[in-house]
This record gives structure tokens, sequence and C-alpha cells, in this order.
């Protein structure tokens, strides 16, 4: 049965995209060449020790991370096989078994093995632990991965899952916008960390205590010539390895009670249900009120806010540790509003199918309420977040001169982002999975990357005029001038918002059903030639669509003839 | 008093005129002609993929026609949507909702996104989703998307009812429906047609057609092979013979599937 697993997996894997996995690959075997050459190139056995200790417990912590967003591990789901008669806890077990076989898998131990150079330079009689001590880290940390997996749920069903993928996300974004200054710290701390190790104190005492740093320990320790300790060392290692093994298994044994009813709460909004709430009882009211709980409820939603703010917070965190860029830190909360412009680019997309709504109840005035009111939920989701991390880190940064730009520049972006947002969701809607059929983190956008484009386009023009004004402040900084800037912010913010909506709304007036279509049928059918900028746009963003799907369906025959022929 | 034939469009509650929808090479729905007299429960019956989700979907304004008409109470749906979506009430067939509300949230967004006073709303919905029995699952908070496929469609009934709409259009309304809730469901609808609305269901199954419908259509490939009442659809034979015969069956020999049961 484990082979089975084993050979399903596989067989899944290979149908994901290929793309990605090689991505995967390649900056795993990068990883890995990392950890040996840190090791190699460390200048002394204290120094080594203490580089290799920080770099396993990133490998346990990266194998904890990484499945949430390289699917490995959630290939298989216990739920998948819950009507079959085999015995629960072998299923448990072979689902354990079937994470350890794998490439990344591979890596893992490939890395820990690293321990021999330590072992070698420092006593090469040493080296007899080295294989043991890596294998028992292997189990370990492939453990931890899928118990870590399998207590949140497929990252997407729970809170703390969805917090996961924003924070990897969140990273990953702000890798890509502040890369330069990453490499830049990278390029100047790492080559004082291997000449130097890290400095003594707490934390390389927390390094030391943690699991992935005994067999390293057991090598020192058995150097000293202690070798009593240096096989406690790995029998401790060995002890945990089982009590996480049993651990893993309990968990992955699938029960009964899983499918059971999963909500045992209380009414949810009964003052609203009862025909009151917060919001004015009118039509705007009923959008902003519904999609401002999609955002906060939906985990394909929260992620993109989660994203968005762990984005700000990331660049932020970059900016002030780089010393020289640190005042950057202070507009942290501006990446948060940019941010939401890109969550939200895609909104009639995320509803999927359940646009049929907004057709069937069309009225003289419906379209106008959709677009406005999900322009103004999307504010009302963000803003708390963008103005919470402002304040943190100008306070952080102390640099107070920056609160008119910042003040000018928030309205500014949340308005042009929202309405940005509103014409990319109308002109390009990109369906991705249908709601109820959505797992994984990205399956509620199809292809995205013209809107992205767009939107960056639509927000740079809409804050044109707070843009200039903020530059002339800058250059002739007066009180007057920096009333007149956040002014300035508010007014551009609030006419871009608008200006922008209407375009959306005069698009939708007569396409509704076809944004339908587009979700339900993968096109559009309309007899009358198109014309203009925004038509040009759906067009684009409609053959993209059309492109991926093409690509998919024809990797998937291309693999199915692949098969037949062998 | 005139012949049926001869009274003017407005009579009808929906009328869909030389309907067609192509996809591609496929004709999914051709020039089909349907007339759905006021206060009727009209039933569309037909194998899978003859085309019914297709021809609704095209009657409501969910799908542009590639050509041919379909009017709701004499106004052109695809001319004069917003007029003719007022009278219209419509619960699709497998689609989402705003799967992220309660029952009763879904149903206030609904309510006042259709413009309707607010105490309405709350009135008519703490109502439906009562009689629905859907109470239980808006007081423990489920949302739509926990909801079983049954339970879907009820709050979906409930939708489609909330503005008390006068043309019903209803894909596949018992579906995954327990029996229960079926009769509590049949007796919304009877009530409905009573007080002169109008529906028109899709269904396969034949036995809740000829229970409910007093008018029938039978659709394959794409076209009506049989309209008109019940009786004259049946011909002195059920109706799933009827539909059996039209459209044909595939019958299975007494050698084969032998393994069954062996």
């Amino acid at each position: 049965m484990d082979r089975l697993l084993i050979s399903l997996k596989f067989t899944l894997l290979r149908n994901s995209s290929k793309g990605l996995r090689v991505v995967g690959w390649v900056v795993g075997a990068a990883l890995v060449a990392g950890t040996w050459a840190a090791a190699a190139l460390a200048t002394n056995d204290q120094v080594r020790g203490s580089v290799l200790t920080l770099a396993f417990a990133g490998w346990v912590v990266g194998a904890a991370l990484g499945p949430v967003l390289m699917s490995g591990s959630g290939t298989l789901r216990p739920d998948y096989f819950a009507l079959l008669p085999i015995d629960r806890r072998a299923l448990g077990r072979g689902l354990l078994v079937s994470t350890f076989v794998g490439i990344g898998s591979g890596y893992v131990v490939v890395a820990f093995l690293a321990a021999a150079v330590h072992a070698a330079l420092v006593d090469p009689a040493t080296l007899v632990l080295v294989v043991p001590g890596a294998l028992l880290t292997w189990v370990f940390a492939i453990t931890v991965s899928r118990l870590v997996y399998g207590l949140l749920g497929a990252a997407m069903r729970s809170k703390v899952g969805v917090e996961i993928a924003g924070i990897q996300f969140g990273l990953m974004f702000a890798a890509i916008f502040t890369g330069w200054m990453v490499v830049q710290a990278a390029i100047e701390s790492i080559p004082a960390l291997v000449r130097d190790g890290l400095p003594e104190g707490p934390i390389t005492a927390v390094l030391d205590g943690f699991p992935s740093s005994w067999p390293l320990l057991a090598v020192e320790a058995a150097a000293t010539g202690d070798w009593a300790a240096a096989l406690g060392l790995l029998a401790a290692l060995a002890g945990l390895d089982a009590v996480l093994v049993v651990a893993t298994v309990a968990v992955l044994t699938p029960r009964q009670e899983v499918t059971a009813r999963r909500r045992t709460g209380r009414r949810l909004s009964p003052r609203l249900v009862d025909g009151g709430g917060i919001l004015p009882a009118t039509q705007l009211g009923a959008v902003i009120g519904k999609e401002y709980r999609q955002w906060t409820r939906d985990p394909w939603r929260s992620l993109e806010v989660r994203s968005g703010v762990w984005t700000g917070i990331a660049i932020g965190f970059f900016a002030l540790v780089s010393g020289e860029y640190a005042v950057l830190a202070a507009f942290s909360g501006l990446i948060v509003a940019f941010m939401m412009g890109v969550a939200a680019l895609n909104l009639y997309g995320q509803d999927g199918s359940a646009v049929w709504q907004s057709v069937v109840g069309q009225d003289a005035t419906s379209i106008r309420s959709d677009v406005y009111g999900r322009q103004w939920a999307t504010v009302l989701v963000f803003l708390p977040h963008a103005l919470l991390i402002t304040v943190v880190f100008i306070l952080l940064t102390q640099e107070f001169w920056v609160v008119p730009a910042v003040l000018a520049a928030l309205p500014a972006l949340f308005g042009a982002g929202s309405g940005a947002a509103l014409i990319t969701s109308a002109v390009g809607v990109s369906p991705g999975v249908d709601p109820r059929r959505r797992v994984g983190p990205n399956d509620a956008n199809g292809n995205v990357s013209v809107h992205l484009w767009v939107v960056m386009a639509l927000i740079a023009i809409g804050v044109l005029p707070t843009a200039a004004v903020i530059l002339w402040s800058l250059l002739v900084p007066s009180t007057a001038l920096s009333i007149v800037t956040v002014l300035v912010g508010l007014v551009n913010g609030w006419a871009a918002a608008w200006l922008f909506g209407r375009i959306a709304i005069g698009y939708l007036q007569n396409r509704m059903p076809d944004v339908f279509t587009r979700i339900r049928y993968g096109k559009v059918f309309r007899a009358e030639a198109s014309s203009g900028v925004l038509d040009w746009v759906a067009a684009l963003t409609l053959r993209g669509e059309q492109e991926m799907v093409a690509k998919k369906q024809k990797e998937r025959q291309d693999k199915i003839a692949a098969r037949s022929r062998a | 008093m005139s012949d049926e034939q001869n009274i003017p469009r407005p009579g009808f509650a929906l009328e869909l005129v030389d309907l067609r929808r192509e996809f591609g090479e496929k004709v999914a729905v051709d020039d089909v002609n349907l007339r759905v007299p006021r206060g009727s429960f009209y039933g569309l019956v037909g194998p899978n993929g003859a085309g019914k989700t297709t021809a609704l979907s095209m009657a409501v304004g969910l799908l542009r026609p590639t050509s041919g008409h379909a009017v709701v109470e004499g106004i052109d749906v695809w001319s004069d949507p917003v007029a003719a979506k007022r009278s219209l009430g419509v619960l699709p067939d497998g689609l989402a909702l705003p799967e992220r509300l309660t029952g009763g949230e879904l149903l206030t967004y609904w309510g006042r996104f259709r413009r309707m006073d607010a105490a309405a709303v709350a009135s008519r919905s703490a109502e439906l989703i009562r009689i629905l029995e859907l109470d239980e699952a808006e007081q423990l908070g489920t949302l739509v998307g926990e909801y079983s496929t049954g339970m879907r469609k009820k709050i979906g009934l409930a939708t489609a009812l909330l503005h008390a709409p006068s043309v019903l259009v209803l894909d596949e309304p018992y579906e995954a429906v327990d029996p229960v809730s079926a009769r509590v469901l049949t007796r919304i609808l009877r009530r409905f047609t009573e007080t002169g609305g109008s529906i028109v269901i899709s269904s396969h199954v034949m036995s809740l057609v000829e229970q409910l419908c007093d008018r029938v259509a039978i659709v394959a490939d794409g076209r009506v092979v049989a309209d008109g009442t019940l009786d004259e659809v049946r011909a002195g034979v059920s109706l799933e013979d009827r539909f059996v015969g039209l459209v044909g069956g595939t019958e299975v020999d007494e050698e084969e599937l032998s393994w069954i049961g062996s």
C-alpha cells in the first residue's frame, strides 16, 4: 500500500505545472550547494558549527512552511481515501511515508549531510556519526513538515494556514520589489557570517537547543572524546523522531468526525438579517456589506489581504534593517494601499459563477451600486491595515517629516487603486476555479498578468497630481504647502475613484451578461465588432485566458500521447 | 371568446421565438419556439445535454442568443433587460452564490440589492428561512458554501421568490431535495400558480413533471420534439414511455452486464 500511495503521489505531481517544479528543483539545488559551501568556507570550527546550526534550522523551518506553497505534502489528502475499505492506521502511515519520497525530501537529506565537512575537519573519527545524525534530522524535518501541514488542514481551510500562506506571498512580493535591497544586505552580511560566525548570546543558545543542531553538537562532543554525550544526543533525537512519527500518523489517520458539521457557532449577523445593520439599507449598502463579508470570510480573498499586509510589513522591515534605506520604511503603509489595487484586480473572477446574480438582478442603478459598493468595501478592508502599518513604521523610523506626504499619498493611492481594480475586474474578468471547487491558494484567479500591468499603469496615472504636489512640497518645504498637499491627495483620491469607477460602470452597462459568459463558458458571445481601448484590453485578457487553457489542455494531451506510446 | 392561438403576446408569461445558440460547430439550441401561458406550470424535460439549461439561460438574460428572441410578459429580455428582469425569479442550476454569507445574510443582500424595503426583506427572509427549514443552519451561522446540495436549492429558491416575481424560471428545482422539503416546495409552487404566477421548471424526473405540470415540452438535441398540455403530449401513455419513444433509449439485453449480482 505504501508503494501504491507513493506512485499515486508521483502521478498527481506529474500533472502539476512543470515550470514551477523546475524552479523548485533549481532553487533547492542552489540551497543545498549553499549549505555545503558555507560549511566548506567557514574560517574555523566554531564559526562552522554556528553557521551550520543556523542553516539546518533554516532547512527545518523551510520544510515546515514550504508545503503550503509547493504542493508536495498536500498532494495526497486523507479524505481522498475516506470511502475505501483499507485499514485507517495503515493509510495514515502510508501518507506519512509517501512524504519522504520526493526530490525536495532528497535535497533535505543531502543538506544535512553537510555535517560531514564539520566532522572531517574537527575529528575524522566522528564521521561515523554523520550518516545516522543526518538521517535522524531528515526524519525530524520531514515529519514536522507533514505534521504542520496536517494540523493546518489544507492551508486554505484554516485561518492560520491562510496567514502562513500570506506571509510567504508577502515575503515573495517584498523580495520582488526590494530584491536589490535584500541582495545587497545578503552580499554584505553572508561573508561576515561565514568569517565571524554568529555573535555569542541568546541566539546561539536557542539554536543549539533546536533538534536539528543535535547531530552537530554530537560531532563536537565526540571530537572532545565525550562519546557518551554524543550517542546520548543522537538517542534523544531518535526518541523525538519516534514521538513525532506516532503523533503524525495519528493526525493523518482519517476520522469519521471530520466530515461532520464543522460549524457549531451562533447566528452571524442577527441585526442585519432582522432588518437593521450598520450600513444603510440601500442597494449600495447591500453591496458594501456583502463584499466586506466576502473579503473577511473567504480564504482566497483573505489571502489577498494578508499577502498585501505582509508585503508592506516585509518591505518596511527590509528597509529598516538595511540601515541605508531605513527612511523608506516610513512609507510601508503606501505599499499596502498599492497592494490593494493588485489584490482586487479580478473581483468578478473571484466571485466566479455567482456573478449570475448581478446579471439577473440588473436594474437601472444596480451596476453603479455594484461597482461603487465593491470599491468602498475594498477600501474599508485595506484602510485600517495601511493606517496601522503607517503609524508603526513612522514611529519606528522617527521620520516625522514624511507625515504630510504619506497623508496625501494614502487617499490618492486608495482612490486610484480601487478604481483601477474595478476597471480590470470588469474588462478582464478571469475566472480561475469556481468557488466551491477551489483548493490551492492560486485557484481564485486565471491568467491575470495583463491585469497587473494595467492596474499599475492606471494607478500611476491616477495619482499623478498628488505625486507632483508631493515632489513640489519636498523641494520647497512650507507648512502651507504641506496642508495643500494633503488636500490635493484627498481630492485626487476621491476624483480618481469616481472617474475610474464611472469608466467601469460605462463598460459594464451593456456587458454584464458577457462578464458571466466569460466565467461560465470562457468566451464572449457578441455579434457586433468592438473598438476602443477597453475592448482591446478585454480581448487581450480573454486571449491570455484561452491560451492558458489551451496550453494546459495540450500539455495533458501530450502526456496522454506519450504514455500511450510507452 | 377568442381561441388561445389568437391571444396577443402579452398573454404569455414567457415566449421563446426561434431561439438559437451555437457553440462553434455544435448547435446547442436549434430554433426553439415555446409559449408559456400565464398561470401555467410548465415542465421542460429532456435527456442530459438536450439544451434545457442553455435555453433557460437565454430566456432569463444570462446567455446571449445567436438569434431569436426571449420575451417575458411581452418584454424582450435582450432589448429591454431591466424591465424584463423585474418580473423574473430565477433559480439556475449548479452556479455559485456569495458562498461566505449565511442564508439570512444572502437573502438580506439580495432583497436590498433589488431595492426592496428593509422591513419587507427582513420579514420575508425570516418566513422563507423558517418554511424552507433553513432556520437551524441560520442559528448555527452556517455559510451557504457549507450547505448541502438540497439546502442550496432551497436557499436558491428563496432568492428567486423574495421579490415576489410573476414568472419563475427554475432549473432542476427538485434535484437533491429530500422528500419532506420537496412537499414544502410543491406547496409553495402550487400556491404561486394559484395566485396567477407562472412557472417553468426543467427536470429529467418524469413522474415529478407529470404530477406537477399542466403543460410539458420534450426537448432533445436542442429541438422541441413535442409540446402542449400534459395529456396532449402523453397521448394516452405515460410521459416516460412517450419520452423514451421520442428521444430513443438504450435497451439492456439479458446477456449484458450478467456479472451484476453473480
